[in-house]
């Protein structure tokens, strides 16, 4: 295989699902408001939460949108660049993608094209309904990639067969702590950055004081109400992982802590097992990358609580202009600490695609450096583009505020 | 089992061939039934409701084949690697067309947007012809072209008919739909370049090693009664959205206008 093959298709993986890997978050934690937001808007029938909940939906079709068209490259992309771990792992690892596309997404696209096109069609329960399962659906989504990702990270419930592995355990597949636990941090993570990004547009709204201050004033203290209990369920779920990383992943907690003396012993118990190689994962990212999910916690926490305190005073809600300004600009952060824990746990991995049992150097398919060149370039630059689209828009749209137009229009 | 797994691995490609190719015929014919702007809208509000709904047959159809049939899907992407990353990209500029093309109002973005959508199609309909022949594991040379091409107009010829289904029968574009399917008629011409698309995919998938391709019988014998037992639920939601979301897209001068105020 050639190595300037396996360098470009890490990258091109890198990039589009570090990419898909964002928007993904913000689908997941706006999922949630907006079924909330509408379960109160049918219960109450309350006008501020229905109009709530076409604004914040238009906001979250958008970025779905971009979410699901980079999650076709993702799909194929196992196919296409990473072939080696289909054919060694597909019996284990397949099962779990092909329940996500069918159980998970298949049903949530179609629910969500009802749920758009279906606004005054439908008897109002039945319309939240299809919110609900929209959103219990998108979960089921991130539970279904976490299984597999979790038997990258540590695999269980397989046995050798040849060249490859087969399934034994299905149970233990799923059941796998390093997918369960992600998946608690993960969700717990999209409600921080939901949670923000809800508080951030309708601070934004309020500091422009923009006649929409009741509908906002409910917004922002929707989204920061979620923020708090938010980060402590990530935290948690956050501190079991890397506890329990010793025991699965030594070498990517002590890439993380470690000193060099016990990174030095773990590579030599490695190449004991293994035969010769490098079994370090890049630490320098890896620890730069945990440290910066870490810190960042800390100050999301305290502003976090310090908001949740002032939200409660509408006077402030409505004229405390500085915090408006705070709340816009706190946005970004939990993007970051996303992102952070993404490359932690992908770095951390290396040089293993499944952990001790497959070089990633051993999973890229037999492609030539000219295609792969021609469609990291391709993906990569289309990326890069649907990123700036997607803030263009989402900013075009949150600044317009609610009007009484369709979730979608062509 | 692998039998089981074969018959719903046909089950979504098929669909995804009806279905997904049914909107991407649609995308292609776009200039040739849409001769302005509003009309050119009227074409996009015949694909739009479903779309999303039809697309993700493909994404199920790739789902049952990384778990059912795993080697088989990295021999076939890999091989095809070209073809597969062409779909990819056209796939996505129909789609960021569909998407965003109402989220401004300038003309500029919505011509943009239609050329969006209708070279997608083209390149996603192009891409499938050269992938179909490909799957094979070799290119079949001068010939494959030529196939290719047929494959192509198969999916601009499907377009036609659903159109036929989906526009309104009066204004400009619904004429039109009636003129270029000529004697046939849009249900017939439908009916019968479904059926094309039902004989193109099976010639496809009987040319690939499907039995010997597939997981082991541990991996299916988890992954084919859940399957079996989703498939009919997603497809009463799938009916469910036809049924809810049937109106054909009429022209622009029947909508009641709607403001945009603030834009």
């Amino acid at each position: 295989m050639s190595p300037e093959t396996l360098d470009l298709a890490r990258w091109q993986f890198a990039l589009t699902a570090g990419g898909h890997f964002l928007f993904v978050a913000l689908t997941l934690g706006l999922a949630t408001f907006l079924a909330l937001m509408q379960t109160i808007a049918t219960v109450t029938k309350s006008d501020t939460f229905t109009r709530m909940t076409r604004f914040w939906g238009r906001l979250y079709v958008i970025n779905y949108a971009m979410g699901i068209v980079t999650g076709l490259v993702m799909e194929f992309q196992f196919g296409l660049s990473w072939s080696g771990l289909t054919h060694y792992a597909g019996n284990v690892f397949g099962a779990s993608l092909a329940l996500e596309t069918i159980v998970a997404f298949f049903v949530e696209s179609t629910f969500l094209g009802l749920w758009i096109f279906g606004w005054d069609k439908v008897n109002r329960w039945v319309h939240l309904g299809f919110i609900w399962v929209v959103t219990l659906t998108a979960y089921a989504s991130a539970f279904w990639i976490l299984v597999t990702n979790g038997f990258l990270q540590n695999p269980l419930g397989y046995a050798m067969d040849g060249d490859k592995i087969k399934l034994t355990d299905f149970g233990a597949v799923v059941g796998n702590p390093a997918a369960i636990m992600a998946f608690f941090h993960i969700l717990g993570g999209a409600l921080v950055v939901g949670g923000f990004f809800v508080a951030g547009v309708s601070a934004y709204h309020l500091f422009k004081r923009t006649p929409e201050h009741r509908l906002f004033t409910r917004s922002l203290r929707l989204g920061i109400g979620m923020v708090v209990p938010a980060l402590m369920f990530t935290v948690t779920f956050g501190g079991l992982q890397l506890s329990a990383l010793h025991g699965y992943q030594p070498m990517k907690a002590a890439a993380f802590s470690g000193s060099d003396s016990t990174l030095a012993e773990l590579q030599a118990d490695a190449v004991a097992r293994f035969g010769p190689g490098d079994y370090i994962p890049p630490v320098g990212a890896v620890k730069t990358a945990g440290i910066v999910m870490m810190v960042l916690f800390m100050p999301l926490l305290m502003f976090g609580g310090l908001s949740l305190l002032l939200s409660f005073f509408r006077p402030l809600v409505h004229r405390f202009r500085a915090w408006h300004v705070l709340l816009m600009m706190a946005v970004p952060w939990p993007f970051l600490a996303m992102i952070s824990g993404w490359v932690f746990r992908e770095m951390g991995r290396q040089p293993w695609v499944i952990n001790g049992l497959l070089k990633t150097s051993e999973a890229v398919s037999d492609v030539s450096p000219g295609h792969m060149r021609f469609s990291l370039i391709a993906f990569g630059s289309l990326f890069a583009a649907l990123i700036v689209l997607n803030i263009v828009l989402l900013t075009r749209a949150a600044k317009r505020g609610p009007v009484d137009d369709a979730v979608v229009t062509v | 089992m692998e039998h089981a797994a074969i018959a719903l691995l046909g089950f979504y490609a098929l669909g995804y061939l009806i279905l997904g190719g049914a909107d991407i015929g649609l995308g292609m014919m776009m200039p040739f039934l849409a001769k302005n702007a509003p009309e050119r809208r009227q074409v996009v509000r015949g694909i739009v409701p479903f779309f999303l709904g039809h697309e993700v047959w493909l994404v199920a159809a790739a789902g049952v084949l990384i778990g059912c049939f795993p080697e088989l899907e990295g021999r076939m992407l890999t091989s095809a690697f070209p073809a597969v990353v062409t779909l990819l990209l056209g796939w996505i500029a129909r789609d960021v067309g569909l998407w965003t093309r109402g989220r401004a109002a300038s003309p500029a973005w919505h011509g943009f947007c239609d050329v969006l959508i209708c070279l997608g199609s083209w390149v996603v309909a192009l891409s499938w012809g050269v992938f179909l022949l490909w799957t094979g594991g070799e290119w079949p040379g001068g010939i494959g072209l030529l196939l290719a091409g047929l494959v192509v107009l198969l999916f601009a010829a499907h377009g036609l008919g659903y159109a036929g289904l989906r526009i309104a029968r009066e204004g400009a574009v619904g004429t039109r739909v009636r003129q270029l399917s000529g004697r046939v008629g849009g249900r017939v011409l439908f009916a019968l370049t479904a059926a094309a698309m039902v004989l193109t995919g099976i010639a496809t998938g009987r040319g690939l090693s499907l039995v010997d391709g597939a997981a082991d019988p541990e991996t299916l014998a988890v992954l084919v009664p859940a399957l079996l037992v989703i498939t009919p639920l997603v497809l009463a939601a799938q009916v469910g959205m036809w049924w809810l979301l049937r109106a054909r897209a009429v022209p622009e001068s029947d909508i009641t206008p709607v403001s945009h105020p603030g834009r």
